[in-house]
């Protein structure tokens, strides 16, 4: 990157580059406060009717577009769930205005547009009305991971760049040495898959030929991703058809002081709603996430170990109603797939908090000049190399996402809006693999229907819904079995319903998880598949629960293999979610050669005829004591079928009498009596923190016995100095201590 | 601008609260701004004591100013204190950790959603005198408390609320947690 940006003193000619447009927004946003420096609404106040029309039309050309485009796709994720989003930007790269979709992806546009300018393609090749480029590179574009691409159409009048008509969407395919959508398994960047950093593919709204064979060079799902890449250009040739006619009618200097009015105007909304909803102080959270190399290879002797990645957020609000959030203390970076840059990071930190803040507001870029972050050198979110994979920076970047989300929710819960409140979760799971059909034709595939679909953690006043949930997305969406089915040809679904029990508890518990199982019908010559997703359930994605409730469960996947399952089939049995599988093979019904429960990432299996692969995703966090659950609650939830008895008998103590074949009654006086017991237990099996803190740090912490991977997190948590200060300071460890 | 009753803030904070009525809630754009002080009010007649409430932090804690000293602490509504604000009141309670697979399977279901002991424990915290489970951690043996919040609350009622505190001072913005644990060695 280089220092300053060429062009930014203030000639004439000079002011219609991209560099004087960006140094200037910086120059006047930093000194102001303001979004370039717009203190008064000019243009609105002076008609604001014509202000309010003009952004109308706009927001309608990015709603058009996606509305229409979106059928020019193939993948259920670009067509039906919420995986893409359109949008139009400043010249700058501000949003100013977007369709529905997963909206806080285009807080990476700024990043993209910046890469250019900083590397000179103003001048060389330059930018000309309709060219065409694209990047999928969290390095030079802010790409979360490889899989979300990125398209940039120039919008340009009397000789200046004036906007971008800008698309992202999440391609089912990216071509790394493990296939997918995210490489689970990547030591550097060269094995992330097709990454190519902002690149001029077309021009008048047409890609150069070269670029579809690129697709279908370096990717196993060309003609799909090829097809994405039309929608993506679709509708940012519908955009800037739109803002052309847009320009003539208001003409070009309205154009560009209305778009920055109108981002300013959405700063100051999620400003206020800052100010009004949240409490000023220093909100301290943790996440954790198992990276588990060690013995998957034997070629990269750097990269084969586990790892446990820290993903630590200290943020905090100040009297002006600014976010920072200090990931001093969060993993350095690694050699493994889950690093990221600070696009990304940007792009997951206002993934909860851009709708939140901004929903009663025009959806721009504003309020991403309300929320900055501290991202050291060296850390995961800013590697300070080139060469950092980041196939699945986002598995472990959602937890930041859910991090800043909490933040919001525990602050609306002590300003009193609780109706606000829940427990913010999304532990999302996907499939991704390879095969090759028996007519000899290879495919690559993502399935992800537990990606758009997790359930809702627990409210502060009731329960969470099930299957209602996106955290990207207002777009909540599964897609249709029958498409998954289709693009991936063995697959078919035996099972895709709510997991009974599969949630987090507390005095409100979240919705139910999502399980489904899927049968290995004709696998053709060959199949494989692996798992991609957040939070695996070996260790749950946030590390504390809401008010006394526990943090939500993460996902499991669980492979059967070389089963019974057609004589199973012949007595009209067969597992419809991951527990019954687990519960049919215990009980002796399905039998299997080897039944595979991965509470990690699963690694890449071949899968055989009557195979099965089931996964267990989409759960969420409770709220509050669960012993001061309502037995109603847990009555009603017996009858529905959604509970384990006994587990329930323990965790809330409310104890049900089966008074008809699954009915079930609340038996008062023995639940009174079973609370009575569990609050006594919890007298008797619990000690003075003080004691407990001494024997921890005497025995484990002082010893360091623990796990090497959690101490090699520690260590890599401490070689920051705020961190480490932080660290030593809460165990009072000697100097010269070594961790 | 709109008020809403003290009757559905406090079905609000009872749970007890209607569907419909809560979607109303979730509907109302700007939210009515005198919440935060009804809250405070409703609150304050569901506990027994007297200290002023300044700040609800978890389902039953709250910062209050203790009417006597002049000191703000964390309050149980039982009526437990548990020390300084500024310092994590998680140093104050009783804990129960969970870390064989048996006891975490009975706060996770199905066990194949279940944490992993080794890479976990399970750290629950209950107030020493109601016995309430006032927070859940689930970290790696090792790990320092997680401090959730630190209210800068000068700040919150002077530039957030327009009522400043009557008792300001820089120093309420500090974290004394390191200090308290130091006492212990």
């Amino acid at each position: 990157m280089v220092a300053a940006l060429k062009g930014t003193t203030g000639t004439d000619s000079n002011k219609k580059t991209i560099a004087y447009k960006i140094s200037k927004r910086d120059e006047l946003t930093e000194s102001t406060g303001h979004y370039w420096g717009i203190k008064e609404f000019t243009l609105k106040r002076a008609d604001p009717m014509k202000f309010e029309r003009f952004y109308s039309r706009l927001q309608s050309a990015c709603m058009a577009a996606r509305e229409i485009s979106r059928y020019v796709a193939a993948s259920p994720g670009g067509r039906e769930m919420g995986e893409a989003v359109w949008g139009l930007a400043t010249a700058e790269g501000d949003s100013v205005a977007l369709s529905e979709g997963f909206v806080s992806h285009s807080a990476a546009f700024p990043y993209g547009i910046k890469f250019m300018i900083e590397n000179g393609y103003e001048d060389n090749p330059g930018f000309n009305d309709a060219d065409v480029y694209v990047s999928d590179d969290g390095f030079s574009c802010g790409a979360p991971h490889p899989g979300d691409t990125y398209t940039y159409v120039p919008i340009v009048r009397d000789g200046q760049v004036v906007s971008w008509a800008c698309a992202v969407n999440h391609i089912m395919e990216v071509g790394a040495p493990q296939a997918g959508s995210w490489a689970m398994f990547a030591v550097d960047t060269f094995m992330d898959g097709f990454v190519c950093p902002p690149t001029r593919t077309g021009e008048n709204l047409k890609q150069y030929a070269w670029w579809d064979e690129m697709w279908k060079r370096r990717t196993r799902a060309g003609t799909m991703n090829i097809l994405d890449d039309k929608m993506r250009l679709a509708g940012c040739a519908m955009i800037l058809k739109s803002v052309h006619e847009i320009i003539d009618e208001f003409g070009v200097d309205y154009y560009i002081q209305a778009s920055k009015e109108v981002i300013e105007e959405s700063r100051r909304v999620v400003k206020d709603n800052i100010n009004n909803w949240m409490v000023p102080g220093t909100y301290e959270q943790s996440s954790f996430r198992t990276c588990l190399y060690k013995g998957l290879q034997k070629i990269w002797a750097h990269a084969d170990k586990d790892s446990l990645i820290h993903i630590y957020m200290k943020s905090t609000i100040d009297g002006d109603g600014r976010i920072h959030a200090d990931m001093e203390g969060s993993s350095k970076w690694d050699y493994h797939a889950f690093n990221a840059f600070p696009g990304g990071h940007k792009v997951a930190m206002m993934m909860g908090l851009a709708g939140a803040l901004g929903y009663n507001s025009k959806f721009t870029s504003g309020g991403n000049y309300m929320v900055s972050s501290n991202l050291p050198e060296g850390c995961i979110y800013n590697p300070g190399t080139h060469v950092a994979a980041h196939g699945n920076g986002w598995a472990q970047m959602l937890m930041v996402t859910l991090q800043g989300y909490n933040m919001l929710t525990r602050a609306q819960f002590m300003r009193g809006y609780m109706e606000e409140s829940f427990a913010v979760c999304g532990p999302w799971d996907a499939m991704q693999g390879e095969g090759v059909l028996d007519d000899g034709t290879p495919y690559g595939y993502t399935q992800f229907e537990l990606l758009g679909a997790s359930a809702q953690g627990a409210y502060a006043y009731r329960d969470g819904e099930s299957a209602v949930w996106f955290v990207a997305s207002q777009l909540c969406n599964m897609g249709n079995s029958e498409e998954f089915e289709q693009l991936v040809p063995p697959l078919f679904h035996l099972g895709r319903k709510l997991e009974p029990g599969y949630c987090g508890y507390g005095k409100f518990r979240s919705g139910m998880g999502l399980s489904t199982v899927q049968w290995v019908n004709e696998p053709g010559q060959r199949l494989t598949a692996s798992r991609a997703g957040s939070s695996c359930a070996i260790i749950p994605e946030l590390a504390v629960g809401l008010m006394g409730a526990y943090p939500t469960p993460g996902a499991t996947v669980a492979v059967a293999q070389q089963t019974n399952l057609q004589e199973l089939f012949k007595k009209g049995i067969s597992p419809s979610t991951l527990n019954e599988l687990v519960e049919l093979h215990e009980e002796g019904t399905l039998k299997a050669e080897t039944l595979k429960i991965w509470k990690s990432d699963a690694q890449d299996t071949k899968l055989e005829q009557d195979d099965l692969w089931c996964q267990q995703a989409g759960s969420g966090g409770g709220w509050g004591d669960p012993l001061e659950r309502d037995p109603a609650l847990v009555e009603k939830d017996a009858n529905d079928g959604m509970i384990n008895i006994s587990f329930v008998e323990e965790m809330h103590g409310v104890v049900l009498i089966e008074v008809s074949k699954a009915i079930y009654k609340v038996d008062i006086a023995a639940t009174q009596e079973k609370r009575k017991e569990l609050r006594e237990q919890r007298k008797s099996e619990s000690i003075p923190f003080k004691d407990w803190y001494l024997k921890h740090r005497e025995e484990r912490v002082l010893k360091m016995d623990m796990l090497e991977p959690i101490v090699e997190m520690l260590r890599s948590a401490t070689s920051f100095s705020a961190y480490n200060k932080h660290y030593r300071g809460f165990w009072h460890l000697p100097n010269d201590f070594e961790i | 601008m709109a008020q809403v009753k003290k009757q559905i803030v406090e079905q609000l904070v009872s749970g007890d609260i209607s569907r419909d009525e809560s979607r109303n809630l979730l509907k109302m754009d700007p939210k009515d701004p005198e919440r935060f002080w009804t809250y405070l009010e409703v609150l304050q007649e569901r506990v027994s004591w007297k200290d002023k409430i300044l700040l609800r932090i978890s389902d039953h804690l709250y910062v209050v100013k203790k009417e006597e000293t002049g000191e703000r602490l964390v309050k149980c509504d039982c009526g437990h204190e548990l020390g300084d604000y500024r310092a994590n009141w998680k140093t104050s309670t009783n804990i129960r950790i969970r870390e064989t697979k048996e006891q975490i399977n009975k706060v996770y279901y199905p066990e194949s959603a279940a944490p992993e002991p080794e890479w976990n424990e399970v750290r629950e915290f209950f107030c020493p005198t109601c016995s309430s489970q006032l927070a859940v951690e689930v970290v790696p043996p090792g790990y320092p408390l997680i401090f959730e919040f630190l209210p800068d609350l000068d700040r919150f009622y002077r530039d957030f609320l327009g009522r400043p505190l009557d008792d300001e001072n820089d120093s309420w913005y500090e974290n004394h947690t390191d200090n308290r644990t130091g006492q212990w060695l």
